[in-house]
């Protein structure tokens, strides 16, 4: 039952090493939009954006009425058509639904909007003229005809009821002369008046929702006071200090004991705090120990206490578990995946975590029913107690719905005459179909839109961007030089900017630890550091060692860094306690220097920062240590590496995934990513989503040097794939934040290369300035008309800004292109798109190599994309919040402010420019294929089935595309068959900060940056 | 006019017009953009920190020690003996205070302004940051206790409100409420000390009060019991403002806010500032043993309790707090132990490195990953320091009184608060019987408001 809870935890590890997941794993089984209203009912957070925000959209044209008129239309199937009475049909009233915003606000808003603002006056903006001028004649002419004189008598009672108290107040008698002002008036003072009342009669169609499960709920509901806030703020303080990886200077004495016991020993002590709700702790702690109580046995006590039947246990855990969820799934974390931190909790924590928590609860509800409500009964009878005298809960009152059916009536022109003539069954079915069509149901359609909105412009260009690069014959001259970067959506323009320079080179793209999976340790680190994907445990290890002529230097510095950092780590202790500090204070003085440089020039400081430890970084000139003499891989001598046969193994594997088999280049640049910047607590989530949060550099550097051992190339030529001898693999980093690229082991380099390198450095510079340019459109910090090496300096500065909340965007990802590069190349894809690259003719009838492509590409891609997905659509609930006021606790993860919940999630300014949507997954294969795939995947299976992502297919032979919708694969029909075309990716998003729409990047296009690009 | 009035002058106007300006923008309908204001506050602490060192050179140059820049008297009601005297001190201890208020106000208010880069409350952050930099402004350079107040309340209600920036979080608005809460005590205290010094002496200008001599050469002109009586009242003002036992709790509480006006606010100067109107009245504390001996206790009872917490914090900014808390407490013993100028040259220090440690706060784990690296290792785990000398019994109840904060809040709540609360709530009740007496019935509409409303949330299902 615990177990089942904690699946609900947010599985977040220590913040050190950020790994994107899905934030709703723990439903993924279900379909995704049944696992959004479960997951948000479960964790109180928003499954979408907000309606208004998707009617922005709207407005400006990211969602198109034919988006909304299509997934409307396909949702509801055989019931679009459903006639309903007066109102049309369902399709017609949900789409009305959809395209004018209704507004709902709480009962006492509501009253002051009717009694005070201009909703009884004048009918709402959206409501076209014709209605309006209907709405006014037909109730004019209702009217004079039917109420002149005495003939109201006539008229039915609820005519009556409605129609004479809105008179009365009109001058009656003047009716004839009446301007359109004043019917407008009494048309909606009649509206209003026949939705109250037809509202008040008729039963609620939607089940009231229950009343909360948990006594704290209950209690706050009832009383205002919340005893969840000093429940969390006595655990926050223990668990942070339970679970300190060293940042205390004084660790937790009692930590050796266990959390249970630990805090006995702690807290069952004489001489505590005069909190009266703790007054009672001691003696609990101490007749826990006298029983012999396990932590089960607590909780089980705690349970019956709380008098919680056997059935609703489950629920009452779960939710009890999630009132701090952030710790609780840190101990989770910390106890199953104790690898992962340097100081790991014993087994068990967890249920004790809960004991403990149900222990304090149980202390707090006491004293607080008995403080507030008075309540000298026992714990068992609290609830009901409570919910005699809470109200019923109400799903909406009367006068919320009678205003929902009020803004319809005013856009889609009913009558008052007709509501008044609805009988009690009509409106009880009209309210239900409004109902029916609620808040949630409404952004579930407007998602749908937003996200074929993306789909059909993406699938589209990536058709015409093929019909225009098929006719082009294929080069037969190797390229000058090869690039082979991660799939990440960042590295998507570099990729573009690098084959706009030098139209003849090529790029490939692929996971960014390039199947190498090891612990790697460089020559300034202190720890092995696992570099690959969080779902593989790397068995190899891989060190950086110093050149043998750089040895004695070496160990001179390493002295001095092993000295200056002693100092500073002591200084920095000494800052914060009593006797060191009054030094550190009379030396403070000191500290402005650096605290106004970094501030104010922090590009020259970061220089000037750089030149220093120039003359203690160890020297540049490193080798690895990466093959292995012993049989077994491992830590020690010897062990360290890897053999011959796995490097070929793995060398042969990358180049076959991605297709680089022949032609090759005479130089091919291998080039991992990671991202550095000052002041950001999620650093690690900024690198390579592929190496664990890790830079994947080490990687790359790896892998060049295995494909240029010759015993490796031998055995690949054996095996059918010959690497030319002319052919030198060189391995580097791309940072991307300041947009540095550091190649490694040039000095391996053979001379004869020389030339080549010059030239792609050449390339890969103008590259580096370019994306920089394009990457400062986004950063309003930046100026729009940013030259090419001033955004350069730009991002420079940013990366080593102490106060920069956004050194980089992160992600933006919205689509995953798995297959040749023809198919995206020389397309604008505003870095959205991961590219993995992929050759169908490379790979067997079984498609195996995609299947192994797809094992790894699709969860960790997804992953990302569903990660973002929720942070993005509520960035409190499921995100990290407000970068601003985190707070950094125990070294594992961030609170809000002085103390809080532990925030895994991203923070607001890493989602600012994602959009949420399903990831659109674009494979090069054939239906078939890809079907035997999924079906052999139940990973896979469990995504697509569940529409966690969106899959499309192009086949390699026809390059038609299909879509895979409710399990078909349904062929996709372009909606717009030309792109707009540009000379330069600049010309295309010059002067745009929004996201921009795909399009042909063409050197000889004669248009100039096509109008259309932003959209509004 | 000479030289040091017109200099004088723009010290204390340049934050002056800072405020109106940014505050008549913020309040008209055509607020400014964040370049502007940027612009705004960073020239205005520029001009006024060049006017304030002019002024040092000046004094340096002339030798003149304490150089008074009068406004005259705003409010003069002589039958009541009230009066607002506008009067500016420039001394040694003034001069050094100002320069560090700007100095730190510009460079933090520089890293705001990329920090809080379009976050919504941008202007409103900017708004109370130059109402505290114009209150750090007016109370380094009072002249007068009245202009001493007046500065002394722009601290605290920016801080403050400060404190509840991000007020759509619960816990926020409560700690922001808590912090004002305790600076209306030591507010209520300063005022009371005001008012008393005027009766007792006509007037609140400090030059009399002090009695001839520039700082800290001057000699009150009170007699021992009253040096005692208001002494202690300002002794309680200082212990509200600068977080000394038993108010400590506040200081970790303050962290709610931005980084930035945390790092100026608590690490370098609203936490001082206690101990600046102590330093400001030495000539009283000379005047009497027994409030020496009282400032030096509480300065030393702070100094240990805020170590032992600062220890055993596991989150940054806390453990950065009470380290801050550590020092001021040092700074107030020394100032009971009749120093001057050490303490006034430790307030400097200590300012300027804590908020660079509270600035690089967010970067702590880059830190110690490259302190690691350097090292070649685990960062080596610090010893219990002194503790360690005493039984493990003792050890472990330390470490949870520290752990707890040594219960300050838990009292004051136990010992203020609930009084407190207790007799408000009688007159409530006494209230409501009256009320429904007079009505003949239920009196009260808010009695039918739940205390929770409900708000309606598209979250809704």
């Amino acid at each position: 039952m615990i177990d089942l809870g904690a699946s609900l935890l947010p599985a977040q590890g220590p913040i050190t090493a950020f790994v994107f997941d899905n934030t709703l794993r723990a439903f993924e089984s279900m379909g995704f939009e049944e696992a959004l209203v479960s997951g948000s009912k479960t964790f109180g957070c928003h499954p979408y954006w907000a309606e208004e925000r998707y009617h922005r959209e709207f407005a400006r044209g990211r969602i198109l009425s034919h988006d909304l008129a299509t997934e409307l239309l396909e949702d509801l199937g055989d019931r679009a058509d459903a006639l309903l009475g007066f109102l049309g049909t369902r399709y017609h009233l949900r789409l009305a639904m959809l395209e004018q915003p209704l507004r709902l606000a709480p009962t006492r808003e509501l009253e002051w909007l009717v009694t005070e603002s201009d909703a009884l006056r004048q009918f709402r903006d959206e409501v076209s003229p014709a209605i309006r001028t209907k709405l006014i004649s037909r109730t004019r002419h209702w009217i004079m005809s039917e109420w002149q004189g005495h003939r109201g008598d006539a008229q039915p009672d609820r005519a009556r009821e409605v129609i004479e108290p809105v008179m009365a107040g009109f001058d009656f008698s003047r009716v004839h002369q009446w301007p359109d002002a004043t019917w407008e008036q009494f048309v909606l003072q009649a509206l209003w008046q026949a939705c109250l009342l037809g509202v008040r009669d008729a039963a609620p169609p939607i089940a009231p929702p229950a009343r909360p499960l948990r006594h704290r709920d209950l209690l706050l509901e009832a009383c205002g006071d919340d005893t969840d806030v000093v429940v969390n703020a006595m655990l926050i303080r223990y668990c942070a200090a339970f679970c300190d990886q060293g940042l205390a200077a004084w660790p937790l004495p009692t930590r050796d004991a266990g959390f249970l016991s630990g805090f006995r020993e702690l807290y069952g002590q004489a001489r505590g705090g005069p909190e009266p709700w703790l007054r009672g702790l001691r003696v609990a702690l101490e007749a826990h120990a006298k029983d012999g109580l396990t932590p089960l046995d607590s909780i089980e006590r705690s349970l019956v206490d709380l008098g919680v039947p056997d059935e609703e246990q489950e629920a009452f855990l779960s939710q009890t578990l999630l009132a701090l969820r952030g710790w609780a799934g840190m101990i989770w974390q910390m106890e199953t995946r104790g690898d992962r931190v340097p100081h790991p909790l014993p087994q068990g924590s967890l249920i004790e975590f809960l004991a403990l928590r149900l222990l304090l609860e149980r202390l707090a509800l006491a004293h607080t029913a008995r403080e507030s409500m008075g309540w000298r009964g026992s714990l068992g009878d609290l609830r009901g107690f409570l919910a005699s005298r809470a109200p019923e809960p109400e799903s909406l009152t009367t006068e919320q719905r009678a205003f929902q059916i009020f803004q319809l009536a005013q856009l889609r022109g009913w009558r008052p005459e007709v509501l008044c003539r609805l009988s009690l069954p009509e409106w009880t079915a009209l309210i239900g179909e409004v109902e029916a069509f609620s808040s949630i149901e409404r952004r579930r359609i407007f998602q749908r839109a937003f996200e074929r909105r993306y789909r059909m412009e993406a699938l589209d260009a990536l058709a015409a961007n093929c019909r225009s690069q098929g006719s082009s014959p294929r080069h037969e001259k190797p390229p000058p030089f090869q690039v082979i970067t991660c799939i990440d959506d960042r590295e998507e323009s570099f990729r573009r900017h690098l084959e706009e320079i030098e139209p003849a080179c090529e790029t490939f793209g692929t996971a960014g630890f390039f199947g190498v999976a090891m612990y790697f340790r460089g020559v300034a680190d202190a720890h092995d550091a696992a570099l690959c994907p969080i779902v593989v445990t790397p068995q190899h290890y891989v060190r950086e060692h110093v050149a043998l002529t750089f040895e004695g230097s070496e160990r001179v510095r390493r002295h001095t860094r092993q000295a200056i950092g002693t100092v500073t780590h002591r200084f920095h202790m000494g800052s914060r306690t009593f006797t060191g500090g009054i030094i550190a204070a009379v030396l403070g003085s000191l500290a402005s220097i650096p605290l106004v440089m970094r501030v104010l020039f922090p590009r020259t400081t970061a220089h000037l920062r750089t030149w220093f430890g120039g003359f203690v970084q160890p020297p540049r000139v490193t080798h690895l240590e990466l093959e292995r003499t012993e049989a077994m891989p491992g830590a020690e001598a010897g062990h360290v590496g890897f053999t011959v046969t796995e490097m070929t193994a793995i060398v042969e594997r990358l180049l076959r995934d991605i297709g680089l088999t022949k032609r090759f280049a005479r130089l091919v640049f291998v080039m991992g990513h990671g991202s550095s910047s000052l002041n950001n607590p999620h650093e690690s989530a900024y690198n390579c989503g592929a190496c664990a949060g890790g830079s994947g550099g080490p990687n790359a550097r790896t892998f060049a040097q295995m494909a240029n051992d010759a015993r490796v190339r031998e055995a690949l030529s054996r095996r059918g794939l010959v690497i030319p001898d002319a052919t030198r693999f060189i391995g580097g980093t791309h940072d991307t934040c300041n947009d540095s690229v550091r190649v490694d082991d040039l000095e391996r380099l053979p001379s004869t290369h020389t030339p080549d390198f010059v030239r792609l450095r050449g390339v890969v510079n103008d590259a580096r300035r370019r994306n920089a340019q394009e990457r400062c459109r986004r950063f309003y910090s930046a100026h729009l008309n940013l030259t090419a090496d001033a955004a350069l300096r730009h991002v420079e500065a940013r990366a080593e800004d102490l106060s920069q909340a956004r050194p980089e965007f992160k992600h933006a990802n919205a689509l995953c292109l798995v297959g040749r590069r023809q198919w995206s190349r020389g397309l604008f894809l505003d870095r959205r798109a991961f590219l993995q690259s992929y050759d169908p003719a490379e790979d067997d009838d079984e498609a195996h190599v995609l299947e192994r492509i797809l094992q790894a590409v699709v969860p960790v891609c997804s992953g990302i994309n569903l990660q973002y997905y929720f942070s993005t659509v509520d960035p409190v609930g499921w995100g990290a919040g407000n970068k601003l006021s985190h707070n950094i606790a125990s070294l594992v993860g961030v609170m809000d402010g002085a103390a809080s919940d532990l925030r895994p999630g991203l923070h607001r300014q890493m989602i600012e420019i994602h959009e949420p949507m399903r990831l659109l997954f674009v494979i090069e294969t054939t239906a078939a294929a890809i079907e035997r795939i999924i079906d052999r995947n139940p990973g896979i299976k469990t995504l697509v089935q569940g529409q966690w992502i969106h899959l499309a297919v192009i086949d390699p032979a026809t390059g038609r595309m299909a879509l895979a919708r409710s399990g078909m694969f349904e062929p996709h029909e372009p909606e717009q068959t030309v792109l707009p075309q540009a000379r330069c990716s600049r010309d295309w998003y010059a002067g745009c900060r929004d996201n921009v729409r795909p399009a042909l990047i063409n050197p000889s296009a004669a248009m100039p940056a096509h109008p259309m690009r932003g959209r509004a | 006019m000479t030289a040091f009035q017109i200099l004088g002058t723009i010290v204390v106007a340049s934050p002056t017009v800072l405020v109106a300006v940014l505050g008549a923008t913020t309040a008209s309908r055509w607020p400014m953009s964040e370049r502007a204001i940027h612009r705004w506050i960073f020239s205005g602490v520029l001009v006024g920190m060049t006017a304030a060192i002019a002024v040092l050179v000046l004094m340096l140059l002339t030798g003149d020690r304490e150089v008074p820049v009068e406004f005259g008297q705003w409010v003069v009601i002589p039958e009541e003996d009230f009066h607002f005297h506008m009067k500016f001190l420039f001394d040694w201890l003034s001069v050094p205070f100002v320069i560090l208020s700007y100095v730190l106000c510009g460079t933090i208010g520089a890293f705001a302004n990329r920090y809080l880069h379009r976050e919504p409350g941008y202007r409103r952050f900017s708004m109370c940051y130059a109402l505290f930099t114009l209150g750090m402004v007016l109370t380094s350079l009072a002249g007068t206790i009245e202009v001493l107040f007046f500065g002394w309340e722009l601290v605290g209600l920016s801080s403050a409100l400060l404190i509840a920036f991000f007020h759509e979080r619960a816990a926020a608005v409560r700690n922001g409420q808590w912090v004002w809460s305790v600076y209306r005590i030591s507010d209520a205290a300063f005022l009371i000390a005001a008012l008393a010094l005027h009766h007792l002496k006509g007037e609140g200008d400090f030059d009399l009060m002090m009695g001839a001599g520039p700082w800290p050469e001057g000699v009150a002109s009170l007699t021992s019991a009253q040096a005692l009586f208001i002494g202690s009242l300002l002794l309680v003002a200082a212990m509200g403002k600068s977080a000394l036992v038993p108010f400590s709790g506040w200081l970790p509480r303050a962290m709610e806010g931005p980084t930035p006006s945390s790092a100026v606010f608590y690490g370098a100067l609203s936490v001082h500032l206690g101990a600046f109107l102590l330093l400001r009245v030495s000539p009283i504390l000379e005047r009497s043993v027994i409030l020496s001996a009282a400032v030096a206790a509480v300065g030393v009872l702070t100094a240990v309790t805020a170590a032992a917490s600062a220890r055993v914090q596991s989150d940054i900014k806390s453990s950065l707090a009470y380290a801050s808390l550590t020092q001021v407490g040092v700074i107030v013993a020394e100032i009971g132990f009749g120093l001057r100028v050490i303490p006034l040259v430790h307030i400097i220090g200590h300012a300027s490195l804590r908020s660079l440690q509270l600035l690089r706060a967010p970067s702590l784990l880059r830190d110690y990953h490259a302190l690691e690296n350097a090292i070649g290792g685990h960062l080596p785990a610090q010893t219990t320091g002194w503790s360690r000398w005493f039984p493990r019994s003792w050890q472990r109840w330390a470490y949870r009184a520290a752990l707890e904060r040594f219960f300050l809040d838990a009292w004051l709540e136990t010992i203020v608060v609930r009084p407190f609360v207790g007799i408000l709530s009688w007159c409530d009740r006494a209230e409501r019987r009256w009320t429904d007496w007079l009505a003949r019935g239920r009196s009260r509409e808010s009695d039918d408001v739940l205390p929770n409303e409900m708000v309606v949330e598209e979250l809704k299902l």
